[in-house]
């Protein structure tokens, strides 16, 4: 069982570094057990939050944070915290995309996405004080 | 992502390889469809057998490249998505909305 890791990324609000996030949230999921798929589904799933963070959150003011808390449980599993310095909203309230009438929409699969990769997904918002969004994904008994 | 093109009769193949992704791929993806679509090409099979993984930026990619297509009377079909893109076209019901082959000259005689 690997032992309990904490890292911790603060990044400015710039699309160019959401490739080394999602990097380092693979290469993390994977030495925390997952297999390569799901280690790549951990990495796609804080991917698409932390781009939800930039643009939305964010508005993609560079002096504006996000940040990643990655904690790999004892127990079996991932915890990842996405935090942004908006004006908080609701990732959440997106219509669904798979519906006929936005299935042709060019954005708004984000959360679609998340909700797919991980376990659990939580938000937290309050206006003027940002929003977090946290995943969890836990190793299927058996494997690893 | 890396790209280059290849024509088949009047058929222009994409290959695509690598990841697309925001800002990077999508962008690739953007230009070379358009580049097509001012030339006239109207047939056009983007080939993704080599594509390991698109973000929700990529996909958006993509159903713009399918829309800007059928605005000039052309059409986008995929080609050999596999693993995680298959994935992906299924969780969005985007496997509904193109045509997707497996073999080439399938995918070349359908258009």
């Amino acid at each position: 069982m690997p032992a309990a890791t904490s890292v911790k990324l603060v990044i400015p609000s710039e699309i160019r570094l959401v490739d080394m996030v999602h990097e380092v949230s693979q290469i993390l999921a994977e030495m925390a057990g997952f297999t390569p798929d799901d280690a790549l589904n951990v990495g796609l799933a804080v991917r698409e939050a932390v781009i939800n963070a930039i643009l939305h959150g964010n508005k993609k003011e560079s002096s504006r944070k996000v940040s990643i808390q990655l904690d790999v449980e004892q127990a079996g599993g991932i915890e990842i915290k996405i935090r942004d310095q908006g004006e908080g909203f609701d990732p959440g309230s997106n219509p669904d995309p798979t519906d006929d009438a936005h299935v042709l929409n060019s954005s708004g699969r984000g959360i679609l996405m998340i909700r797919a990769f991980v376990d659990d997904v939580g938000f937290r918002f309050k206006k003027g004080r940002g929003t977090e969004v946290t995943l969890v994904k836990r190793i299927p008994h058996g494997a690893g | 992502m890396k790209v280059s093109i290849r024509k088949q009769g009047d058929v222009s193949v994409v290959d695509l390889s690598g990841k697309i992704t925001i800002g990077e791929g999508d962008v690739v993806l953007r230009d070379k469809v358009s580049e097509l679509l001012e030339l006239r090409e109207k047939k056009i099979l983007l080939n993704l057998e080599k594509v390991s993984y698109m973000d929700s930026a990529g996909i958006g990619e993509l159903v713009a490249c399918y829309k800007r297509a059928k605005e000039r009377d052309g059409i986008v079909k995929l080609l050999k998505p596999s693993g995680k893109v298959y994935d992906l076209l299924q969780l969005t019901k985007l496997e509904e909305v193109f045509e997707t082959y497996k073999d080439e000259s399938e995918a070349l005689g359908s258009f």
